[in-house]
């Protein structure tokens, strides 16, 4: 299992990243979290809420409700414009991580 | 499903109720009860399900902290305790000290007391090291 703190930081970005896909609600973002990562990383549900009360407040996604299920409305989360931008920029950014860490990384373990 | 919402209720109670804070209640509230459906299904029963629910769902600060509920602790109190027996104890042996070279300048007596006294802020002072 992955230390959480160092996916803190990346966090927005998955999430963002699976809710870009297609309109997504809370237990469905954490159950393909572990799903997609064979359960090596799982989001719990008190830190996916805060990244969403996050990404809410800094207009990257919105929310609406969806049709009834298990007794309830399923609240889903949508990409905004401005998220979407916001994810195009952070992949970039991801890339420059990822091959500056690869420079120290690589050929080690 | 009741000691799920009674858990939900208990982590909210100190977030300030508006509209949107009760949505995310019972958006959590639904996250949880679906979870436990799957848990179930898995072959846990029913309290199983749910206390691995509740166990699982991390740290409501996360989710406070997003929300602007300050979960700062109260100020150390220990401060105004330390502060205070400093400023108990240097009256009581000033007291003391004074006592002893009015009446009785010829015995030193004052340090007895004082030193019982001095327990007092030493205490404290051990006490506010700790809290830090």
């Amino acid at each position: 299992m992955i230390r959480s703190d160092i996916i803190r930081g990346h966090l927005d970005a998955i999430i963002l990243r699976l809710i870009y896909e297609e309109d997504r609600y809370g237990y469905e973002i954490s159950k393909e979290i572990g799903l997609r990562t064979n359960d090596r990383f799982q989001i719990k549900e008190a830190t996916l809420y805060a990244v969403f009360q996050r990404l809410e407040r800094k207009e990257l996604i919105e929310s609406y409700l969806g049709d009834i299920s298990h007794g309830g409305k399923r609240r889903y989360y949508k990409i905004t414009k401005l998220g979407k931008a916001y994810l195009k920029e952070t992949v970039e950014e991801w890339n420059e991580i990822k091959d500056i860490m690869n420079i120290f990384m690589e050929g080690l373990g | 499903m009741k000691k799920i919402t009674k858990h939900v209720e208990e982590w909210f109670r100190d977030i300030p109720e508006n509209e949107h804070n009760q949505r995310i209640k019972e958006d959590i509230i639904q996250n949880l009860e679906e979870k436990v459906q799957d848990l179930m299904h898995e072959g846990k029963s029913e309290e199983d399900a749910i206390n691995k629910a509740i166990v699982d769902f991390g740290d409501i600060g996360d989710i406070k902290a997003e929300l602007g509920v300050n979960t700062e602790k109260p100020r150390n109190r220990f401060n105004l305790h330390l502060g205070f027996s400093l400023w108990g104890s240097g009256l009581i042996i000033a007291l003391v000290l004074f006592a002893n070279f009015y009446y009785t300048p010829h015995i030193i007596w004052f340090v007895y007391p004082t030193f019982a006294v001095v327990w007092w802020p030493l205490a404290m002072f051990y006490k506010w090291l700790g809290m830090k």
